[in-house]
This record gives C-alpha cells, structure tokens and sequence, in this order.
C-alpha cells in the first residue's frame, strides 16, 4: 500500500483554512478613502436583484415593428448610455435580435430611498432626442446645453439617415483610420451644408442625445451632398457605440415595456439573511450529524466540506481582484445547498464503504484504500449526471452567447435569451460546486484521512466506524 | 432492514406508486394547477405596511384604480414581523408603468399613516410566459434524454439502456411527485418548480446509479451464476445505509431551508424547499423499490423470452 505522510493532513488542513479565510475575507488594504481589493471576499459578492432589489424588464419595439439588427443595436445603446447618465453602472442588458427584444437588469442604487422603478422604466424607453448643435456650450452642473448650443439646433434625429463604421486613409500619414460614417437625408443636408459652410475651419458642431453630449467633432470643411465622417482617435468599438447612438434618434419607433418586476431591497435583504441563517443551521446540523454516524472521516469530511464552499464563493466573486464577479440570486444560493448535499453524499458513500470494510475484517489501511477505490465510480457518474443538469440550466437560462448557450442551440434555438437569469446562477453554483466537491472528497479528505491514520493514536478502528478495539 | 426482499416486493411498490400517481391525476383535475404568472402572464403587488389597515377602505382604492376585479391576500412575516398584502389582477391582465404609477400613487395618498411601500411588482407578458414555459419543458426533456444516454453507457456492462430506461421511469416517478405537491398545497408553478424538478432529476438519478454501481460490482464479484433478483436485493441492502443517511442529510438541510424560509415568510425559498423534501424522499423510494426491481422483472422477462425461442 502506498502510504501518505504525516505531514500531508497538515499541509492540507493548512490549505483548506487559507482558502476558507481568504475567500470569506478577502484581502484589501485602505490607504484613507482610496480602498484597493486584492483578493475578493465574501462581501464582494455580486448579489443579484432578487436581493439586493432592483428592475428587470422587457423593452420591444411598439406596434409590432419589425426592428432590423441597426435599429435594435441602436435601441440598446440608448437604453445603456440612459443608464449610465443615471448613475447605474451595474447594468446588464441582452438583446435578443430574432424576437426584437431587450431585457434589462439594475440594482437599487446604494443608499436610495425614494425610486420609483416605473418611472425609470418609463424614461429608458423613451425616444432618444438626437440634436446636432452648434458650439459645445454646456450648463457645469447639469451638463445640459446652454448658450449658443442651446439656442441652435442644425440637425435632428429625423435628419440623419444611417450612422455607421467606416475607414478612410489618413491624407497625411496613408495609414487606415476608424471613423463613424454620417448619411443625411436631403432635407438633413441642404442643412448641414449651410451650417457647415458657416463653422467651417475651427467651429465645433456637438452632437447630443436628450441632454448628454454624445460628441463634439471640429468641422474641417464645407460639406455638401449629406455624406460626412467624423474621425478623431476610434477605435472599432468607440466608433460603433457612437454610430448607434446616432442611429438610435433617427429610430422610427418607440419602446414599449411589456414585462416589467421591480423587488425591494427591503425584501431581498431579508430573504438574504434568511438564507444566511438557514446555510449555517444546516451546516451545523450535518456536521453533526456526519460526526456522530462517521466519527472522524465525519470530521475530516466537514473540513473538505467548507473548503468546498470556499471555493465556490471564490467562484463566486472571481477570487482575485481582476476577475468580474458573478451574479448571486436566491436559485444560486440553492444551488450552493445543494451542491454540498452531493459533497456529503460524497463523504456519506466513502465513509460508509470504509466502514463495511472494517467490518468484513479488513485491516485499518486496507479498509481505507479499498472503501475509497470502491467509492469511486459511485461518486463520478453521481457527479457527471448533477453536471449534465447544470449544463442544461446554464445553457437554458443563461445570457445568449455564452458558452453553454452556444453549446446548447440546437436544443434551445427557438427560444429567446433567458427570461428566468435567476436560474442561471443555480446552474452556474451547482456547477462550480460539484466541480468543487471532485476536489474536496476525491483529492483532499481522501488524502487527509490516509495521512491522519499514520497518527499510532488514531489508529482504533472505533474512530473509523469499526467495532471498538 | 436486512429482511426487506425489495425484488420480490416489487408488485406492491408499483402498485403503492400507481396509486399515488392516480392521486395526484384526481387531484389535478378536482383541484386545478395553478400556473404562476411567470407562465401564464398577469400582473402582481406586494405591498408592506405598517400599522392597522383598513382593508375594507383599501380593496375599495385599488379597486377603483384598477377598474378590475382584483384579488388581495394579507399576511405576516413571524420572524420580523412585517405586514403584507398581495394585490392580484384576475386571468393575464397587466398594468403598463402608467397605471402603475397612479395605482401606487393612489395608495400612498390614500393611505398615509400605514407607511406603505411596494416590496416587489411583477408585471409579466403572456406570450414571454408561454416561451419560459416550454423553454423549461424542452430543458428537463433534454436533461432526461441525456441521463438515459450517460447510464446506458457507464452501465453497458449490465444491460445499459434498460437500466437508463428505468433510472428515467424512477425520475418521472419523482417529477410528478414534485408536480403534486405543487398542485395539492397550491403552490403556483414558477420557475422554482423548474429548479425543483432538475434537481431531484440530478439527485435522484444520482441515487439510481449508486445502486446500479453496486450491482455493477457485485456482478464481477459474484459472478454470473447468482440469481439476478438476489444479486440486486443485496446491492440494495449494501447501498442502503447510504442511500438513507444522504437522504437524511439532504433533507435535514432542506427541513433547516424550510423552516426559516417560513419564518421570515420567503415565499421565494418556501416554494423551492418545500416541494424538495418530499421529492428527495420520493427519489430515494423510488431508486431503491422502483428503479432496481422493475429492472429485475425487465430482465427476467427479456430472459424468459429468450428461453421460449
């Protein structure tokens, strides 16, 4: 038999606590109000609406349009720059293109007390207002257009034909240069070559969606004919999210909410802690309950069971600073319950064949070796079926594009992206989690019970589940 | 324990199951499924308040601002103590962000004193409803198709694609369980049956195959010589302390869930752990009484028909 050292139960507990510690803690440092996150803890979880509170809903083109790609890549870049003027930052926004619709998700904003989600529901789907103004004079608080700006309004949003990206060779250098294409309408360009023929050389025209000033491109010539671009420094992506913007006021339809759930941050948090209190409960309770029935495998098998769940809230927040972090609903933390009822399942079948083994008269080590070989496929193809599901969920429920979705088209094709991302996070938990179970009970509390039973103190039979020696 | 001849008792198991399925299909048709509107599509309110509130006063409010007959539902939370009441609208009416506005504008100048709030509005389209619906069908079909083809290849060794056959027959046998649960306690179908469902097809399964694991070994161990009915009854027996103390685990966690998700009255985590007991419990049945012994009779049919040719 081959044995395990001494050391190696140590060198593992060591490993698990580190794990435990830094993935409910965390590590950051705070250098006055200027907080720098190393390694993410438990606090750092992105916790999903459900919890925290916030809006979900539907957009789609009213009157049953029928919006081409453009036009809804368009609606969504309104719809995410209005989030950004709101101050909400952590958005999510999915476009479905074959159903014309877009779903999106924000959280309550720290500290708010008075919003009203159907209003911000409201304002997100309104017409965007494209103007294109002379000068860039702005109001310094509220960023709205004042002045000449103001007051002169060359073109707007029904002026503008097509906004796209395009490259042109730069005169003087011949290199390739990304720029957003500009097509004006007639009536739009008798406009713009006045205007132009005006501000031509050093004047600016600024162009703005409702009250954000979106760009603010320095004529260089007269322009006739309607066709211009605007360069300046894109790349592909800045120039694409400009060209929708612009598209997005020229946009021959307004949106309409036809699905729309807002949660309280009140009721999530209480939900929150309800799970919190339920988690812990329940992980005393099986511990124990595997302490009692399985001795010290039952112990060994709690230490793999929280590096088990540390390793999932790592999975969780991303772990290391640069890694985005998860969405965590009230399905996800489900999932993680569950994903620790395979864990003990794992335990529970190991424990129980080293036990049968002692009891057919087998030595200690050899009692632990075979109980632990025998217990193998039992907990693989158990595990491999749990994954089969969570893929199913993930790629099911999951935002378009992603891997599982990709992989799971063929099933799932005719369906639009996830209306239920609540459940995605319970695939993506489970997953991780029994992905994490692997490692915990085939690797780490296998190798800590043959190590911890090197110790001649703890070789009785009774500490195992054998008959007392 | 030792004494249950679980191959030999597998009559009256199908018959304890038919029963129970035959129960579940009364209660459908007395009682009706009711689909949440998550599904079918419908708008509804939780509001909290504080104080005494004059429900008679306050149906009359949202009733006038509703036009439509809608539906109330007061309640509170033990744990913290907050009062609730849930405002329904009939079939699958919505409100658009207009009318909801006025409605919850009507409310907090109707009503000042009671502080009241809007815990969660949930306005959902029909036609989105539907899709989520299938969508969750085809998942759970896709899932099961899957399993089959997994066990029927990791068990080829003992007449893999009858043992997947029945390990599916056993997971039907769990998802209706679930259904009925949801149906007799009238807990609307959401997308928690959806979770609940999955996982007992997961966990079930994974009951199935440690016993089909056993059968596996026993089979190389004791050869081909032992009568199949005895050779499963013993991998029965050898995997049953396992299969009862996950069980008992698993359950005992999910009683935890319960039992504070009450208490605090989370009707999002009730509606998930509640049906899950009893599918974990109906997913150790039916992987120790369904699955095994109806694959002894599969076999000892297919093996009966093979003599008489």
């Amino acid at each position: 038999m081959r044995r395990v050292g001494k050391p190696v139960f140590f060198i593992v507990l060591l490993l698990i606590v580190a794990v435990v510690a830094l993935s409910f803690a965390g590590i950051s440092t705070q250098y006055g109000d200027i907080k720098t996150t190393y390694i993410k803890g438990a606090n750092d979880i992105r916790w999903g609406i459900d919890i925290r509170g916030g809006v979900d809903a539907t957009f789609s083109p009213g009157d049953g349009y029928q919006a081409t790609r453009t036009e809804m890549e368009a609606a969504e870049a309104v719809i995410k720059e209005r989030l950004v003027s709101k101050n909400i930052t952590d958005y999510e926004v999915y476009t479905d293109y074959d159903k014309n619709r877009i779903i999106v998700r924000f959280p309550w904003k720290e500290g708010e007390t008075d919003f009203n989600p159907e209003q911000a529901i409201k304002e997100l789907g309104e017409t965007a207002r494209l103007t294109f103004r002379e000068g860039m004079e702005y109001d310094q608080t509220t960023g709205a257009p004042s002045g000449i700006t103001a007051e002169t309004i060359i073109l707007e949003g029904r002026d503008v034909a097509r906004a796209s990206v395009g490259t042109t060779q730069q005169s003087s250098t011949s290199a390739q240069e990304v720029v957003v294409q500009l097509e004006l309408n007639s009536e739009g360009a008798v406009k713009f070559e006045e205007a132009t023929r005006r501000l031509a050389g050093s004047g600016v025209i600024s162009i703005w969606m409702d009250e954000i000033m979106i760009s603010y491109p320095t004529v260089q010539s007269v322009i006739t004919g309607g066709l211009a671009s605007i360069s300046g420094g894109f790349d592909v992506k800045t120039a694409k999210s400009l060209a929708d913007k612009i598209n997005a006021g020229a946009l021959p339809f307004k949106l309409e909410v036809d699905n729309y759930n807002s949660i309280s941050p009140t009721l999530g948090e209480n939900a929150k802690d309800a799970m919190v209190l339920a988690g812990l409960i329940a992980f005393a309770v099986i511990a124990l309950f595997m302490v009692g029935f399985y001795r010290l495998p039952g112990l060994i098998a709690m230490i793999g069971l929280a590096g088990q769940v540390a390793l999932i809230i790592a999975s969780i927040t991303g772990f290391f600073a640069p890694f985005s972090s998860f969405t965590l609903t009230l399905p996800g933390i489900a999932g993680i319950i569950l994903s620790i009822g395979t864990g003990v399942d794992a335990n529970v079948i190991t424990s129980e064949r080293i036990k049968e083994e002692l009891r057919a008269g087998k030595t200690l080590d050899g009692a632990i070796n075979s109980g632990c070989k025998r217990a193998f496929t039992a907990i693989l193809d158990g595990n491999i079926t749990i994954i089969i599901v969570a893929v199913i969920l993930m790629g099911a429920f999951g935002p378009p594009r992603t891997f599982f979705g990709t992989l799971l088209r063929p099933f799932f094709f005719m369906f639009g992206p996830s209306t239920a991302g609540t459940i995605y996070s319970f695939g993506y938990t489970l997953l991780m989690g029994v992905i994490f179970n692997f490692i915990m009970s085939i690797y780490c509390t296998r190798m800590m019970i043959k190590s911890i039973s090197g110790f001649p103190a703890l070789r009785n039979k009774w500490l195992y589940g054998g008959e007392k020696a | 324990m030792t004494h249950i001849n679980f191959t030999g008792n597998a009559k009256k198991y199908l018959i304890l199951s038919i029963a129970i399925i035959a129960a579940i299909v009364v209660a459908t048709v007395m009682i009706g499924p009711q689909l949440d509107i998550q599904f079918k599509g419908g708008m509804i309110v939780t509001y909290a308040y504080e104080g005494a509130l004059d429900i008679e006063s306050f149906k009359y409010t949202v009733q006038d601002l509703t036009v439509q007959e809608v539906s109330f539902q007061q309640s509170t939370d033990i744990a913290t103590g907050r009062q609730t009441v849930v405002v329904a609208m009939p079939g699958t009416q919505t409100l658009n962000t207009d009318q909801m506005q006025e409605l919850n504008q009507g409310i907090l100048a109707g009503f000042p004193e009671n502080n009241i709030t809007t815990l969660s509005s949930s306005n959902v389209d029909p036609t989105m409803g539907t899709e989520f619906l299938t969508k969750s069908i085809v998942a759970v079909a896709v899932a099961s198709a899957l399993i089959v083809v997994f066990v029927a290849f990791r068990f080829r060794r003992i007449g893999g694609f009858s043992a997947g056959v029945m390990a599916v027959i056993a997971l039907m046998h769990d998802v209706i369980v679930v259904y009925g649960v949801f149906v007799v306690f009238h807990m609307p179908i959401n997308d928690n049956f959806i979770a609940v469902v999955l996982t007992i097809l997961g966990y079930s399964v994974n009951d199935t195959i440690v016993i089909y694991d056993r059968i596996r070994e026993n089979k190389r161990l004791m050869g081909l010589k032992a009568p199949l009915s005895e050779l499963v009854n013993t991998s029965i027996h050898q995997s049953f302390r396992r299969s009862l103390n996950t069980t008992i685990t698993t359950v005992l966690a999910m009683v935890v869930v319960t039992v504070v998700a009450y208490l605090y009255n989370v009707d999002s985590i009730l509606s998930f752990s509640f049906p899950m007991i009893l599918g974990l419990i109906s997913g150790t049945y039916s992987s120790i009484c369904i699955a095994g012994p109806l694959w002894v009779k599969w076999q000892q049919r297919k093996s009966a028909t093979a003599a008489e040719a």
